[in-house]
């Protein structure tokens, strides 16, 4: 009696799975905004603007336009974590409430120049999502640098606590 | 009684294929969305993520449909238990590793202003949870008598 219950509910189960993943699949590949079915989420393509350029710079080039001045470093992190440790210099822009934020932020920042974000972490999103959001805004000179926060402690680069960025 | 007690049964069935269908539409309308919200979860290796974004959706709209229609209603309450079940784990693990996700379960649009908070999305999803659990006992209660 519970094997045959059991038996039913198997292949019920397995006649809804395949169903989905039938339709699933069939609609994806009719449909024009329809996705590969493996996917690339390396940070280089989560970040391409158009087939090889990429908005991801590395820490030497971030490094480079510290101490030459020749760049804006924005904090994507919340204000709490920009308090306890930001880059030297940075400016704090939480992603998260960019609205609110956005416009002391970028004020005297012009369009053309270079604009590097960062967060905490490999897996950290904001920066990422903060620095497409000012690139279709028109800052097309946005970069970010992953992992930023981490990178830039471990090497030993200029740092300051406290609310104002210097 | 009996009738009371099916009575319950379909109000059940209709409002958990309702919460299906309903969470299936937005993402099937918005694939490239929905892969970044299961990117987001940070769980699933990245090889899966969209090979999950294109076939999720369209599972839960069967099941959906399944139950409002209470066709293959074992199977279909069975596997709602399930596919709530591990949302619910989805979101506790990404909750206790202190990673606060935009949760994507009913919309796919990514506002900047914050979500709302994950103990929420932990109660709704419990709470589904418990009703899944229930049409599932119910469902399986009743053919086990019919067998």
């Amino acid at each position: 009696m519970l094997r045959q219950l059991g038996l039913q509910v198997l292949w019920q189960v397995i006649g809804i799975l395949f169903l989905g993943i039938a339709l699933g699949i069939v609609v994806n590949q009719v449909r024009s905004d329809g996705l590969s079915m493996v996917g690339d989420w390396s940070p280089e393509a989560q970040l391409a603007i158009e087939p090889g350029k990429t908005l991801v710079i590395g820490l030497d080039e971030a490094q480079q336009s510290f101490y030459s001045k020749r760049a804006v470093f924005l904090d994507a992190r919340s204000p709490e974590s920009y308090q306890e440790g930001h880059i030297l210099g940075a400016r704090n822009l939480p992603f998260e409430e960019a609205n609110k934020y956005l416009n002391a932020a970028m004020c005297n920042i012009p369009k053309d120049s270079l604009i590097i974000t960062y967060c905490d972490g490999e897996g950290c999103s904001l920066s990422k999502d903060l620095a497409l959001e000012l690139f279709y805004m028109g800052y097309d000179n946005v970069r970010e640098l992953i992992d930023g926060w981490n990178l830039w402690k471990e090497h030993g680069l200029p740092t300051k606590k406290g609310t104002s960025p210097e | 009684m009996r009738a009371n007690s099916q009575r319950v049964l379909l109000v059940l069935r209709f409002i958990l294929g309702g919460i299906f269908i309903y969470a299936s539409l937005d993402k099937i309308h918005h694939p490239a969305a929905f892969a970044e919200a299961v990117y987001n979860y940070k769980i699933l290796p990245a090889y899966l993520i969209d090979s999950t974004a294109i076939v999720l959706p369209w599972l839960e709209l069967v099941i959906g449909l399944c139950l409002i229609l209470g066709l293959w209603l074992p199977g279909a309450s069975f596997l709602s238990s399930l596919l709530i079940g591990i949302f619910f784990v989805a979101i506790l693990f990404n909750a206790a590793r202190g990673l606060d996700v935009h949760c994507g379960c009913f919309s796919t649009s990514n506002s900047t202003t914050h979500g709302a908070p994950m103990g929420w999305y932990l109660i709704r999803d419990g709470l589904f949870l418990v009703l899944a659990g229930y049409l599932c006992f119910r469902v399986l209660r009743g053919k086990r008598r019919a067998f």
